[in-house]
């Protein structure tokens, strides 16, 4: 069987508020569609032959085909070959959903993920063991990483192929997971935020008065979102056992101020009432009678009395791409290279 | 009764609820009447829009100024142009907005800042522009509202007007009513980007897509645009996904929509069914509450109807007033 990699990229990611409200970027159909290419030919230096994708209407598949085409003609052979899941379109997250279930099913050897956070976690949320492969084109973004796609496209086709073993290959990642009236509901790969805001409205997060609790998988002090008030408060790695949990108040009202990216270009002070490590498999309630959550940084579900929510924190939940372990074990291996190496 | 979860007190809730039932009242009927064939002209129903322009104009007062569409009474209803009039108007009576010689696609209220509905594709953007530019000028901090379908969008004038508003630091707020369809042609046929959001971007100014369907949020959306604004922030531009219950106009056959397409859309993407039922859940009104609005609505549209079918036609020497301005 040839090799073959799944692609599921979010025509509409990074269109929210955070556009107005602070500087986020907003990447265009033809960027998204350059990007996915960049992967693609990522793939195919690596003996990626096939390529499958999730259709969608939203322009990148379209913009795609005509590049294909277009080197195509010119008798390139740059690109995977690529075929489209066989699907209906309905423009929501659920075709990510459906199109990670279908690829996983079809037993592509990773899934390349074009999208914000909310895409990774429909994916992931779906795929199963096979591993994911994120690219970020959204705005909040602190669970994939940055990175040239070129570069992931690269990794993948090694990871893939075998020529990088497994253990090296993949890494195991946590996610939390929010039950309601103790049924699972949601998972939030990065972080969970619990605020007085009952309505969704616009479902960003900004006003940081109004949040009071915050979980997260791992903090890292060079993200950008609600996870970056842990980061730079407590580091903690993706590959490290356990999160972190901390209470927040009011700027106003609390004793210790951080200063955090809670969007791109917006930073806040924040007040952090205390932290502590959070566990995994234990179920947090929080102490906010009523408010919503948030899901990595969007608010998805409203809560009150009637409706009381829990967060545990799940480890090996699911599995990605090690990009950077590849390509360290890629150059040290000599997997890129042909003939010998003079060292002068 | 539990606390309050939204951005809005419960009458100002009800208000907004008011609002849009008036106008899915005001357009049932009308699809209802126009059938019969007494309606002179056009009309292209607003119906399922409804928490579109609801929501942006909660966030309006008459010094700010809108520009409609050929798809205009929701427009007007909600920036609160009399109803009597408006039903009036679209009769091609005396008793209308513009004292009949409108219609349906043509009523305005400068008092109450709403420029008027346009049969032209794409002619609001410029228009509201230069109101944007009065109130610079006064310092009187309006702002211009304009609204314009999927396919106008593609029109140059709202190009041309997004470059000139980005320049000129224009209080505009760019609104993009996407239903999917221009007249039988659809969006992902007819637009060569995938949100309006991308042409926003080119002219270097922020854009928002929201689901137009979900009164919350568009109203927090365009609160933050228009509040933006009107402190000089600078134009900005709002997409919301909505759909159109009904034909491009009375009267269409509707048959490139896919089958069921309609009955989905009304059982799932009713934003008046989804308001209500956010806000009983909440129990800041009960479905009594909104039973009485509803009784009281349609009592209302009853009233226009009949007193509009009842009204006198322009007189022949009326035919030139208001018609020409002299300079
Ligand atoms: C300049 C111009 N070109 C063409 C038309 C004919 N026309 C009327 S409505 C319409 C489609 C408009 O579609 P859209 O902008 O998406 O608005 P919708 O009807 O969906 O609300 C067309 C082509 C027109 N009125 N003006
Ligand atoms: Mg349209």
């Amino acid at each position: 069987m040839p090799l073959k990699v799944g692609v599921i990229a979010n025509p509409v990611s990074g269109r929210d508020i955070r556009r107005v409200i602070a500087q986020a970027n907003s990447l265009q159909v033809a960027d998204r569609a350059n990007m996915l290419l960049r992967a693609l030919a990522g793939l195919a230096a690596c003996g990626v032959a096939e390529a499958v994708m999730m259709p969608e209407r939203g322009g990148v598949a379209g913009h795609v085909l005509r590049h294909l085409a277009q080197s195509a003609n010119r008798g390139e052979a740059r690109f995977p070959r690529l075929s489209f899941l066989e699907m209906p379109v309905t423009g929501t997250v659920d075709d990510s959903r459906l199109a990670a279930r279908k690829l996983a099913g079809e037993g592509v050897a990773a899934i390349i993920v074009l999208g914000g956070d909310g895409t990774h976690r429909a994916v992931a949320a779906e795929c199963g063991a096979t591993p994911i492969a994120g690219i970020s084109t959204g705005t909040n973004n602190a669970f994939p990483e940055y990175r040239e796609p070129t570069v992931t496209g690269f990794a993948t086709g090694l990871a893939a192929s075998g020529a990088v073993p497994k253990d090296v290959a993949i890494a195991a990642n946590k996610w939390l997971k929010v039950c309601i009236e103790g049924a699972p509901s949601e998972i939030a790969l990065v972080d969970v935020a619990v605020v007085t805001e009952q309505n969704l409205g616009a479902r960003a997060l900004w006003r940081a008065d109004t949040f009071r609790e915050l979980y997260v998988t791992f903090a890292d002090p060079q993200v950008i979102g609600m996870s970056a008030i842990a980061g730079l408060v407590e580091p903690v790695g993706r590959d490290e056992a356990g999160g972190l949990m901390l209470r927040l108040a009011p700027a106003g009202a609390a004793a210790t101020i951080v200063r955090a990216p809670i969007a791109p270009g917006l930073v806040e002070p924040i007040g952090v009432e205390d932290w502590r490590r959070l566990p995994a498999g234990r179920a947090f309630t929080p102490a906010l009678a009523a408010g919503s959550i948030a899901l990595d940084g969007e608010r998805e579900l409203s809560f009150g009395p009637r409706r009381k929510v829990s967060i545990e924190l799940v480890e090996n939940a699911f599995a990605t791409i090690n990009v950077a372990a590849v390509m360290r074990y890629a150059a040290a291996k000599g997997l890129l290279r042909e003939g010998r190496l003079a060292c002068a | 009764m539990s606390s309050n979860p939204f951005p809005l007190s419960r009458d100002e809730l009800l208000r907004a609820y008011r609002t849009m039932r008036t106008i899915r009242d005001f357009e049932e009927r009308l699809h209802f009447e126009f059938a019969k064939g007494d309606i002179p002209g056009f009309v292209h129903l607003y119906a399922g829009e409804e928490a579109c322009a609801t929501g942006i104009m909660m966030h309006l007062t008459d010094i700010d100024r809108i520009a409609s569409t050929h798809r205009g009474h929701g427009h007007c209803i909600a920036k609160g142009v009399d109803v009597h009039e408006m039903m009036a108007e679209i009769y091609g009576k005396a008793t209308g907005s513009c004292r009949g010689k409108g219609g349906s696609m043509h009523i305005a209220d400068l008092s109450k800042g709403m420029m008027g509905a346009n049969g032209i594709l794409g002619a609001g953007a410029p228009l509201i522009c230069g109101a944007a530019l009065a109130s610079k000028f006064r310092g009187d901090h309006g702002v211009g509202v304009t609204f314009f379908g999927d396919g106008a969008a593609n029109q140059g004038t709202v190009l041309e007007s997004m470059n000139l508003a980005a320049v000129w630091n224009l209080p505009v707020l760019f609104v993009v009513e996407n239903n999917g369809y221009a007249e039988a042609t659809s969006v992902e046929y007819a637009t060569a980007v995938d949100s309006y959001v991308d042409r926003a971007s080119g002219f270097g100014m922020p854009g928002v897509t929201v689901d137009g369907t979900d009164f919350f949020a568009v109203y927090e959306a365009a609160g933050e645009i228009i509040r933006r604004a009107r402190e000089g922030g600078g134009p900005a531009l709002l997409e919301c996904s909505v759909t159109r219950f009904y034909g491009h106009f009375e009267g269409d056959a509707q048959t490139y929509k896919a089958k069921g397409e309609n009955e989905f859309n009304r059982a799932n993407r009713d934003c008046l069914k989804i308001f209500r039922a956010r806000v009983c859940d909440a129990e800041l009104a009960s479905e009594r509450d909104f039973a009485l609005i509803d009784v009281e609505v349609a009592a209302l549209i009853d009233a226009a109807v009949s007193s509009a079918k009842d009204a006198p036609l322009p007189h022949a020497r009326e035919l030139l007033t208001d018609v020409y301005v002299s300079y």
